[in-house]
């Protein structure tokens, strides 16, 4: 068999495996399917294959790796693992229709509700982009993630003045929560979308789903009406549990699985490179702003570098946090 | 349109009956209109037909811009102006018109979620093609929407809008597909719309509902509309079950020989027969 | 073109000639050389040589035009009348902060001895000037940067950049001055803009993109300008809840049209004058040089002032126009003609007269409105002869009409239609006159001939602006 496949995804948080839509979608597809990925939990989407996350390095073609979770998915699919092979013709016709409801219904609503409501953005999302993100981009991309959604909303909406506000809110809180009822209304009584085994479908609702029942957010419309439809509940809870037993809501703990005992250092020499740059550029960063204020001077600059080394040890760290 | 506005809206027209002078506006039939707002025109048309409103459709060369969501069709019904088809079938609902009322929850839920695979991929592919691809770009869809305007302000809009378009593209995702590859979506999608379908007159059996007036504007439009090359035209032809079903549609609402149904206003394009 | 045709944006203030030197204060300039004139008076002098010191990139030919008619005086008191004039044309160009004269007798070999020298002291301006503004409006915040640069090629041209960033609109406007040499009054300009307005009454926004150029000549005793004129324009509703007939005219359109303005103005002031009479005839042309819209538009503005006892000005105004459209295609909401508000008919809401639709006007197609006005100083006169003289009180009765023709109805229809349905008011009030370019005013006015669907504003109303009825 071949090396693993290799996906790059955000690290979790709150519970979650992943604090993004789309790596949680690709996270749990893979589980659902059994594909045994090398998963790389990171925080810094430059250091992804693709400059974006979630991103799959393939084992082909070196240079290939898939962004999209919907290329990711049918790329699995492709290596055998698929999770929608029971399913029917018409089965696999709902899917489609089904995950096309989740991108024009609810998924506008939730980047709303995660990157563009101001008290949401600000208490949470951004908090917690600035915390996790290493230094220098923690200060630029939450802003830029911001921005970028704000565009693709007003792209999508066909509007180019649009603002967030209390107008645009109402409209797309409402297509959000009839989406979500009409997920409720579909999924029923049943443990999974189609019968008793997971599906990619599943891992669509539970990618757009699970988000919204684990971050707390100041501003929780879309959770208050997700936590009123019990079955859609249970139904992400019974995923988290079934599938990821390691994120318990507790620091996770670290699983060791077969593919991922190795140490990212040894098989990623670039990424150390990419290491020594960051520090670099944070480091002449700070000395041309010394140097700029005219604050040079030895003692001043010391330790601030010193700052700059532990922060160096403790990415290091994270990087062993790695299933 | 508005939420507030709708939820106030459907208060007042709920106590209103469907007037006769309803208008539903779209832009220039012959010169102006491209693939896609044909379509969603057409979709509306059905729909209508369907609820047995009348409906007069008028044309002008500014309905964009006279719509207050900037997307055609509207309607002007009394006082109200109402756009798009999900808008329209609540407003129509509000005055007790209403083809899905006889779904049960998950029959609903699948309806809405076909509805949105005909708007996610259909209609996504169609303004693909329409504005990314450069042939139809160059030789269709820019020509055309710039019709009405002079020079040099139908470069301009043509340019700003095909812009517009691609920056959309970009935004979820599709900038990077190929032709080939959103014709392998279309495929896709007919091929979902017509194992949905099976042998069944309409999506849910025996009455139509919105979602068949949706697919029907777009398969219909589609299948005779006149661009660069037949090769969506040609992934529609596959099915056909779904080539059945425009025709049914066809013949019982746009007939003129149907009795109920008004064809005050819509001179038919190319048939399929 | 302010008030009446609010749908006519001019572009941000920057035409040709600067403003701020005025009549009123360039009336008493000869006074402190009449102690002279008893030595000096019948003594004949050649004016040997002209100066002009401290140029920078400034041309001297272009400067000797307006310096020649010193060369032509005979006496001193000519020599010094002369050389005020050409000093005032100097500074008329706009490109000089300072000018002083000197005249002495002349030096050197060649020195007559009733020879004078004169020469011109000048400072000039700045290569670029800039300004920096901030405005807060309803709703709206905005920042203005201006640019200017004063005779930007060493003969008087000007260069204006200014450039508006709002919360909600962004505006600019780019303009080019050029004077002819020696008839500063016979001037070429071209503007670039775009300006974004906001018309609630109509519920309607328009945002132009446009260029214009423009030549203004004096003739006789007018002054003529010759412009062309395209627009981009694009409407769009204001609110969601526009009247339908709003909605129909959105949407974007081109507009390319010729036009001339003939202006004859004998007034001692334009804000509050005393005496003379303005006459302006403004006529445009649409469609003819290409666009969308078509038309003929015919405008006058006329007023009579007359200095009566104590101080007081009667005036009287009659303002008129009319639109046709040329084809079959109807006139463009932004083209008619809008009437009421406290700088046209007092004691009506702005631009709430005439045609309109739930509650959104849609202006008229041709339109006439007079006024009367007596003007007093304020009574007791407080601050007289310094702050009191800004401020006049007001008595005032105005009358107008705004309505859409049916252009086959021949001229007796069309008069009987614009007499009947008069709408008039009248009112007193109180006017402060701000610098020589607006004035403010505070009245109470009475409305009387009102209308059905007309928008009154009974009691005290406020008004600003440039130009009033």
């Amino acid at each position: 068999m071949a090396a693993p496949l290799e996906l790059y995804c955000w690290k979790g948080d709150w519970g979650l495996p992943s604090v993004d839509t789309d790596c949680l979608t690709v996270l749990a597809y893979a589980k659902f399917a059994g594909a045994p990925l090398k998963v790389h939990k990171i925080t810094n989407p430059w250091r992804s294959p693709t400059g974006t996350l979630p991103a799959l390095k393939t084992t082909e073609e070196s240079t290939r790796s898939l962004s999209k979770p919907s290329n990711i998915i049918i790329h699995l699919r492709k290596q055998k693992y698929n999770a929608d092979y029971d399913l029917s013709a018409k089965e696999g016709a709902d899917t489609l229709a089904f995950v096309s409801l989740l991108e024009e219904k609810l998924l506008p609503a939730l980047i709303y509700t995660l990157w563009v409501d101001s008290k949401n953005y600000v208490d949470v999302t951004r908090r917690w982009y600035a915390e996790n993100i290493p230094f220098p981009l923690n200060f630029l991309l939450p802003n830029r993630i911001h921005n970028q959604q704000l565009e693709r909303l007003r792209l999508v909406r066909g509007d180019p003045t649009l603002e967030p506000g209390e107008q645009l809110e109402k409209e797309l809180y409402h297509d959000a929560l009839e989406c979500m009822t009409l997920l409720s209304q579909r999924l029923g009584s049943h443990k999974f979308f189609f019968g008793d085994s997971p599906s990619s479908l599943d891992a669509y609702v539970f990618g757009h789903l699970a988000p919204l029942l684990k971050v707390k957010l100041p501003n929780g419309k879309l959770q208050q009406h997700l936590n009123s439809l019990d079955n859609l509940r249970h139904y992400c809870t019974n995923i988290l549990i079934l599938y990821f037993p390691s994120e318990g809501g507790e620091p996770p703990i670290r699983k060791v699985s077969v593919h991922s005992d190795s140490s990212d250092f040894d098989s990623e020499p670039h990424k150390r490179r990419k290491q020594i740059l960051s520090v670099l550029f944070a480091m002449g960063s700070m000395l041309g702003y010394a140097i700029l204020m005219g604050i040079v001077s030895i003692q001043h600059i010391r330790p601030q570098a010193a700052l700059v080394g532990p922060r160096h040890i403790e990415e290091g760290g994270e990087e062993e946090e790695d299933e | 349109m508005s939420l507030a506005a709708e939820a106030f809206v459907s208060q007042i027209a709920a106590a209103e009956p469907w007037p006769e002078n309803a208008t539903l506006y779209q832009p220039l039939r012959e010169d102006q209109i491209l693939l896609s707002d044909c379509a969603s025109s057409l979709a509306v048309q059905a729909y209508l037909r369907m609820c047995n409103l009348p409906v007069h459709v008028s044309c002008r060369s500014n309905a964009e811009y006279m719509s207050p969501s900037g997307k055609v069709p509207f309607v002007h019904v009394g006082n109200q102006v109402v756009s798009e088809l999900g808008p329209i079938v609540q407003f129509t609902k509000a005055k007790g018109h209403s083809l899905s009322d006889g779904l049960d929850d998950v029959q609903r839920a699948e309806m809405k979620a076909y509805m949105e695979l005909v708007n996610n991929m259909l209609l996504t592919a169609e303004l693909y093609i329409q504005w990314c691809d450069d042939t139809t770009a160059t030789e269709i869809s820019r020509p055309r929407y710039s019709s009405p305007y002079s020079w040099p302000l139908n470069q301009i809009l043509a340019y700003q809008k095909q812009w517009e378009v691609r920056r959309k593209m970009n935004a979820i995702g599709w900038a990077g597909k190929s032709l080939e590859q959103v014709y392998e979506d279309v495929s896709q999608c007919c091929q979902a719309l017509s194992q949905r379908l099976g042998t069944q007159p309409y999506f849910f059996n025996k009455q139509p509902t919105e979602l068949d007036a949706l697919v029907f504007g777009h398969l219909f439009t589609i299948l005779t509309t006149r661009l660069t090359s037949d090769e969506l035209g040609e992934k529609i032809k596959s099915y056909s079950n779904l080539l059945a079903f425009c025709r049914r549609i066809e013949q019982s609402y746009f007939e003129d020989s149907q009795a109920g149904s008004s064809s005050r206003g819509y001179s038919k394009g190319p048939s399929l027969f | 073109m302010g008030t009446v045709h609010a749908r006519s944006l001019d572009p941000l203030p920057m035409q040709g000639p600067e403003l701020g030197v005025h009549a009123d204060d360039i009336e008493t300039p000869d006074m402190e050389q009449e102690s002279k004139q008893e030595v000096l008076e019948n003594k004949d002098v050649i004016v040997q040589h002209v100066h002009i010191d401290g140029l920078g990139r400034t041309k001297e030919d272009c400067l000797t035009y307006e310096i020649a008619g010193v060369f032509r005086a005979k006496n001193l008191i000519d020599v010094m009348k002369r050389a005020h004039e050409a000093r005032q044309k100097l500074l008329r160009l706009g490109i000089f902060r300072q000018v002083e004269v000197v005249i002495d007798t002349s030096q050197g070999v060649d020195a007559l001895p009733n020879g004078l020298d004169v020469t011109f002291e000048v400072t000039e301006l700045r290569r670029m000037t800039g300004s920096y503004n901030t405005m807060v409006g309803n709703n709206e915040g905005s920042m203005v940067l201006g640019l200017k640069l004063p005779n930007v090629f060493g003969r008087a041209e000007k260069l204006t950049f200014q450039f508006s960033y709002g919360t909600k609109e962004t505006s600019y406007g780019l303009s080019f001055f050029k004077p002819q040499p020696g008839h500063f009054e016979r001037n070429f300009a071209v503007n670039f803009y775009k300006v974004t307005g906001q018309f609630p009454w109509s519920s309607l926004r328009e945002t132009d993109r446009g260029v214009s150029t423009e030549f203004s000549f004096p003739l006789w005793k007018t002054n003529h300008t010759l412009k062309w004129e395209g627009v981009w324009r694009e409407l769009g509703c204001l609110a969601r809840t526009a009247s339908f007939a709003v909605r129909e005219e959105s949407g974007h359109s081109l507009k390319s049209s010729l036009s001339h303005a003939m202006v004859i103005d004998t007034r001692n002031s334009t804000i509050l004058p005393r005496r003379g009479a303005l006459l302006k005839i403004n006529q445009e042309l649409a469609g003819y040089t290409g666009g969308d819209a078509s038309f003929l538009k015919e405008d006058f503005e006329l007023q009579f002032n007359k200095r009566l006892f104590w101080d007081s000005v009667l005036s009287a105004s009659l303002w008129g126009g009319c639109l046709l459209p040329i084809g079959d295609k109807p006139t463009c909401i932004a083209d008619r003609f809008y009437l009421g508000g406290p700088t046209s008919v007092r004691g009506f809401s702005m631009y709430s007269i005439g045609p309109q639709s739930e509650g959104d006007y849609l202006g008229g197609e041709v339109y006439w409105a007079g006024a009367v006005h007596l003007y007093t100083p304020l009574p007791f006169r407080p601050g007289k002869g310094g702050f009191g003289d800004l401020f006049r009180t007001h008595f005032f009765l105005n009358a107008g009409n705004l309505c859409n023709l049916n252009y086959g109805d021949g001229p007796r229809a069309h008069l009987s239609k614009l007499a009947e349905c008069i709408r008039w008011s009248y009112g007193a009030g109180i006017v402060l006159r701000l610098g020589n370019i607006a004035r403010l005013e505070l009245n109470y006015c009475i409305p009387m001939g009102v209308q059905s669907g007309d928008r009154i504003c009974d009691g005290v109303q406020f008004g600003a602006g440039i130009r009033f009825l």
